[in-house]
């Protein structure tokens, strides 16, 4: 990665920073150390889903919303806040299949336009039409983008979120509408990053190792880190192809979709201030974008949230549920 | 390795309040559980004392049997309410299908400590994690004021505290749908552990747990296993996400019947 | 999808859209839309449980027998930082749900509304950024 991307993506980051008034000054943060000497970036990091992955495409190279169009978030949201919490349904509330909005936590809006900080539009690159082929003949919600296509054959047919296996590496700190939990513990030569949904620690060693054989694979993939200053770097490999990049399966729009095993993920951990965690991440997979692409996620320190158990698969009645309506509906054709 | 040393520096406290001996506690260094660590032993199988025997599914020949072991319960008798000592029996018999471990259910506390896969422990000044590589169950230790459980999990809420050089964990909100080994011994919702961790040696932790619950036994109970460390240059925990493995014997029924 | 969220989204432009607004899972694969159900009935027990959290109420039909529905509701974690316990639903509370039925016929239904008798909706409230679920250690 040049020097010369890395220092443009760092002034981005300031900027986004100070626009949203996260960070107080330009002047470089030095972060407390812990006992034995590297930066401390302990503590519990929610994610905030008040950004989208791509950059609405009228906005161009914009990186950071107007003060004018951030008053506008921030006023949809405090609408948006006042509807979630009218205690009584109104009268005439049509029931739709969905959930009712009031399962989800809502996120506060940001001055970034897009998670996506490189390319500088803020959109994902093309695809290779390699992963444009296996996108298309991919069955159900199998780290494609998107919701479920309809087929319940078997629990196959359903996306790794729905069948509670993993989010993935990035799809367990992408923000999403609920539990954003992400908690960091460092000991000597170590730092745990651990999320909320669905129950992932990475441990990831510090001390010059190199990544496990590549006949390892693992949907976490397999991390190592280094301290560049006050800047955690992590390299991921050892990646299988069946994850997404994203939602694995709630699918939003934007959502980047399946990445192939030569996935190379480079994170960078930089706390910019006492409460603020900048989450850098580039994504380098040749085999499925064209080019590599980088997100940028500010986290917001809360000592406050509590992280709860998110156990998924040991309470997954809606597989079976699933399953057997399609055999139900199929049954009742057949008739 | 890196040695206790490191943790000599502790946080200034304000100890104006706290009692004379929370002080010395407070002050004094902590022992280094940093690592990597696993039981070695039958425990997961059953345990209770045990010969040899056939596993629940015979087509997996000896690979599927259960090896001789020791058991790790004092005293070998699990103090069973009658109600609850008939429902192990039901639960040995089902096994195959029922072992919350065969569905790649999270193992719980104290079973995390003793499953045949290797779990770290990352303890900083403030916190401390222990990541279980089975499932990628995972647990904090609270190492502050004692919270409540907010709710009941396969995990529990666990709040820790040193005693000395021992690590007492804490361990409430259990669901009771866990099991202890594949024995089909199981505990209740009131299931209350407490756990000590205890250095012995560089490479080894003394685990003790001491098992309460008033709904399925009629006194507490107590086991221990010694948890070794994981000495390969570059230990490190993989990953073992079994709901793939889990799927065909859950949903299998489900599946469309492509053969007609 | 014709829910508030969508309608919010569709007025607020782009502004907060481009956001995942299901998680989990497909209710449409689930729960049939030409099965609705409108269901009265008493907490017998909720399970606190991810991904989704279940709620079993005993329905009385007009014939006077009674079928106990499993109502599905959201993850337990949001309401647990909002402020919710178990004791915030007790056993024997009545409720009104409002949802679609399983596919499979099962006595299952989605919780796409649920009130109290009175009309009030049932954990909702708390989404506000100064909720304390919400705050940061900025603020």
């Amino acid at each position: 990665m040049s020097r010369r991307f890395l220092t443009s993506m760092s002034a981005l980051a300031v900027a986004i920073g100070l626009a949203s008034g996260q960070v107080k000054s330009v002047k470089t943060y030095t972060p407390p150390k812990t006992p034995w000497g590297d930066p401390d970036i302990q503590g519990i990091w929610p994610g905030n889903m008040g950004t989208p992955m791509q950059r609405p495409a009228n906005l161009k190279d914009r990186a950071l919303y107007t003060d004018e169009e951030f008053a506008q978030r921030q006023e949809q949201a405090r609408k948006q806040a006042l509807t979630d919490t009218q205690e009584f349904a109104s009268e005439n509330a049509k029931v739709s299949i969905g959930p009712p909005s009031y399962w989800t936590e809502r996120g506060k809006p940001t001055r970034q336009t897009s998670l996506i900080v490189d390319p500088p539009d803020g959109r994902l690159p093309p695809l290779t039409p390699e992963e444009q082929k296996f996108r298309k003949e991919a069955r159900g919600g199998r780290g494609v983008t998107g919701e479920w296509r309809g087929e319940a054959d078997s629990y196959e047919d359903m996306n790794l979120y729905y069948r509670c296996i993993s989010r993935g590496l990035l799809g367990s700190v992408i923000p999403v509408v609920y539990n954003n939990g992400n908690q960091i513990v460092q000991s000597p030569g170590y730092v745990a990053f651990r999320n909320e949904m669905i129950h992932e620690t990475r441990v990831i060693p510090l001390d010059g190792r190199p990544h496990v054989g590549s006949s390892i694979q693992m949907y976490m993939g397999d991390s190592r880190g280094h301290w560049e200053g006050n800047t955690l770097v992590v390299e991921t490999t050892n990646f299988t192809d069946k994850t997404s990049i994203g939602s694995n399966g709630a699918g939003y729009p934007g959502d980047p979709g399946h990445h192939s095993a030569a996935l190379r993920l480079t994170e960078r951990f930089t706390r910019v201030d006492a409460t603020t965690l900048n989450y850098q991440v580039t994504i380098d997979d040749p085999k499925t974008w064209t080019k590599p692409w980088t997100i940028l996620i500010p986290l917001a320190q809360n000592s406050n949230y509590q992280m709860i158990e998110y156990a998924c698969h040991e309470g997954n009645y809606a597989m079976g549920d699933i399953l057997s309506g399609a055999r139900a509906q199929e049954a009742a054709k057949s008739k | 390795m890196l040695n206790s040393s490191l943790f000599a520096t502790v946080a200034v406290l304000s100890l104006a309040a706290i009692p004379a001996s929370a002080q010395a506690q407070a002050a004094r260094p902590k022992p280094n559980l940093n690592g990597i660590w696993e039981y070695i032993g039958t425990a997961n199988w059953d345990i209770q004392d045990h010969s040899a025997y056939q596993g629940p599914l015979q087509d997996l020949g000896a690979i599927g049997a259960a090896p001789a072991g020791q058991g790790i319960v004092e005293g070998n008798e699990i103090p069973y309410l009658p109600a609850a000592a008939a429902k192990k029996k039901q639960n040995f018999a089902n096994r195959r299908t029922t072992d919350p471990e065969a569905k790649c259910y999270m193992p719980g506390i104290p079973r995390a400590t003793y499953m045949p896969f290797p779990f770290q422990i990352v303890q900083s000044p403030k916190d401390i994690l222990m990541v279980y590589e089975y499932a990628s169950a995972n647990r904090a230790i609270n190492m502050g004021k004692p919270i409540e459980a907010p709710t009941d999990t396969w995990m529990g809420t666990s709040n820790g505290r040193w005693e000395g050089d021992t690590l007492v964990v804490d361990v409430t909100g259990l669901n009771g749908l866990a099991w202890f080994d594949r024995a089909g011994n199981f505990a209740s919702d009131q299931l209350h552990v407490v756990e000590r961790f205890t250095k012995a040696g560089n490479d080894r932790i003394n685990y003790e747990a001491t098992i309460e619950d008033p709904k399925t036994f009629s006194r507490s109970w107590k086991i221990s296993v010694p948890l070794y460390r994981r000495a390969e240059k570059n230990a490190q925990l993989l990953e073992f996400k079994c709901v793939e493995f889990a799927e065909e014997l859950l949903y299998g029924q489900f599946k469309k019947q492509t053969s007609k | 999808m014709r829910t508030r969220i969508s309608v919010v989204f569709a007025s607020a432009g782009l502004l907060l859209a481009a956001v995942p607004v299901s998680a989990h899972h497909a209710f449409q694969a689930e729960y049939d839309d030409k099965k609705p159900v409108h269901l009265k009935g008493k907490v017998t027990e909720m399970e606190w449980i991810n991904p989704h959290s279940w709620i079993h109420i005993d329905v009385v039909g007009a014939d006077g027998k009674v079928t106990n529905w499993m109502v599905e509701g959201g993850s337990p974690n949001i309401m647990i930082r909002r402020g919710f316990t178990k004791r915030s639903l007790e056993v024997g509370t009545e409720l009104d749900v409002q949802g679609y039925q399983a596919k499979n016929g099962e006595n299952k239904a989605n919780g796409s509304s649920i009130t109290f008798k009175d009309g009030k909706k049932l954990f909702v409230g708390g989404s506000n950024p100064d909720d304390p679920g919400a705050k940061t250690d900025t603020k």
